[in-house]
């Protein structure tokens, strides 16, 4: 500093840290002003997002799609050589017939439940500059969408809705850091809180410290006051392992949701629920198991050929 | 830096960071996401003289704070890509130029974007924000680091030229 400028560039940069930090003291104090300027930012952004969102969706997945290049690179090359002129039609299609089959999921699960819901498409992820997981949607507070509602996917819980403008909503995602939600298990009824770790897993603390968790138990939203920000009886995922550790007051256990959120194409907002949990549990039925019977073939026999016209004896 | 330039930077700014929100961000990136905001923020400040860089980090910073789907209060990035700003400015003038080499200006950049993504961490932790588990901030900034590495000498020679061609006399 010293070297590199003189009083000039200290007062400037004095005033621009200075100025950073009254923003930041501003928002943490909760005025209106920085939040309405990310607002106005979704607003602008949220048209942009819809259109580019439309056109880039099959380059978007490119490179996920490398990751499993190896396994299906003969399929691949055969589909190439055969599908050349139809490739790109094929894909259109192909996305809508996959949006069209997470539509019909979804407004199954929320029948299912008796839930209003709004369904919405996912037409951005989170920036990769900041570390919260969130994804925006193209439905807001035009189709009655509000914050803190619940937003589930057609496998169940996806997260809670942050913000809204007249025509998109950005969601927080199940899996983010600061995300909770107290969560029942489905076998005994006990309550606990259900943390999101930036990751595919789900850290679950039990509430009741003579409760118990099994591997395989599935969890269910407990539900909120006023069914927001969670409305109850959502499937949320099942425990894959249990802590055991003899220190701890109450059992902790790891869980995978039911929902991947890697893979959101439609959600659905549930825009108003029954007050009580549904009677039946929503919880995803198991794709049925195709069992295939091979009766082996009778072996053929290797024997002297039997004369055409067996002798008779007189 | 001249009010004019403010304005520009400003407005490119704004269009990254469109383009990061709406087509970047879109793409399933293997490890973690990649910010092509921040890689280009961060070339631009080593680009800079002293003032020309504490600007334009601030500036870079703003921006980044309208981001809706962050949970930071706004500002943070701001205070964060100024002081990292200063850094490079100080350096630039006490070491070496660190654009007189691509080699040397591409392992800069990603430092100074794992550096930033580092003290957000750093400073959101302070205000108590929850940024996931360790496991999981070690993959972003690891995967952000690889993809600023393989990503930035695409773009360098084509932002070295635009500014340039942004100086105006006085200040070449």
């Amino acid at each position: 500093m010293a070297r590199g400028g003189g009083n000039r560039s200290r007062l400037l940069l004095v005033i621009l840290l200075v100025t950073a930090l009254f923003f930041i003291t501003l928002d943490l104090r909760g005025v209106s002003l920085t939040k309405g300027s990310r607002s106005v930012t979704q607003t602008i952004l949220s048209p942009v997002q819809r259109t580019v969102s439309t056109i880039f969706s099959p380059v978007g997945r490119f490179f996920g799609d490398v990751k499993n290049f190896g396994k299906t690179n003969a399929e691949l090359k055969q589909a190439l050589a055969t599908n050349k002129l139809l490739k790109s039609r094929l894909a259109e299609k192909s996305d809508t017939k996959g949006q069209l089959a997470q539509l019909k999921a979804v407004l199954d699960l929320a029948g299912r439940g008796n839930y209003k819901v709004a369904a919405a498409r996912v037409i951005a992820r989170g920036s990769a500059s900041s570390f919260s997981q969130t994804i925006t949607i193209d439905a807001g507070s035009s189709s009655g969408i509000r914050s803190d509602m619940t937003v589930i996917s057609q496998n169940g819980l996806v997260g809670v809705v942050k913000s809204t403008t007249s025509s998109t909503s950005i969601v927080l995602l199940l899996s983010d850091p600061s995300f909770k939600v107290g969560v029942r298990i489905a076998r005994s009824q006990s309550v606990g809180v259900l943390s999101g770790l930036g990751s595919t897993e789900y850290s679950l603390v039990l509430l009741d410290p003579s409760g118990t968790i099994k591997t395989g138990d599935n969890l269910l939203t407990n539900g909120s006051e006023g069914n927001r920000p969670f409305v109850p009886g959502v499937p949320v995922g099942v425990v894959v392992g249990v802590d055991n550790s003899a220190a701890s007051l109450t059992q902790t256990a790891t869980v995978n949701s039911y929902a991947n959120l890697n893979d959101l194409g439609i959600v659905s907002v549930i825009l108003s629920a029954p007050t009580s949990a549904p009677s039946r549990p929503l919880l995803p039925t198991p794709n049925p198991t195709v069992t295939v019977y091979v009766t082996p073939a009778p072996v053929p026999v290797l024997s002297p050929t039997p004369s055409a016209s067996p002798t008779r004896k007189k | 830096m001249s009010p004019v330039r403010i304005i520009y930077t400003l407005s490119f700014f704004f269009t990254l960071f469109v383009v990061q929100e709406s087509a970047v961000s879109l793409i399933h990136f293997p490890i973690s996401g990649f910010s092509l905001y921040l890689a280009i923020a961060i070339s631009l400040i080593a680009f800079e003289d002293h003032n020309g860089a504490l600007v334009t980090g601030f500036l870079a910073g703003m921006v980044l704070d309208l981001s809706p789907s962050s949970n930071a209060p706004f500002g943070q990035w701001a205070l964060i890509l100024t002081s990292i700003a200063f850094l490079f400015a100080i350096n630039r003038d006490s070491i070496a130029d660190v654009t007189a080499s691509p080699v040397t200006f591409v392992i800069v950049v990603a430092g100074g974007v794992t550096l930033a993504l580092v003290s957000y961490l750093g400073f959101g932790a302070l205000l108590g924000e929850q940024n996931g588990s360790l496991g999981h901030d070690a993959t972003v900034l690891g995967g952000n680091l690889l993809w600023t590495i393989i990503f930035t000498p695409m773009f360098l020679p084509t932002l070295g030229r635009a500014h340039e061609y942004s100086l105006t006399a006085r200040e070449r």
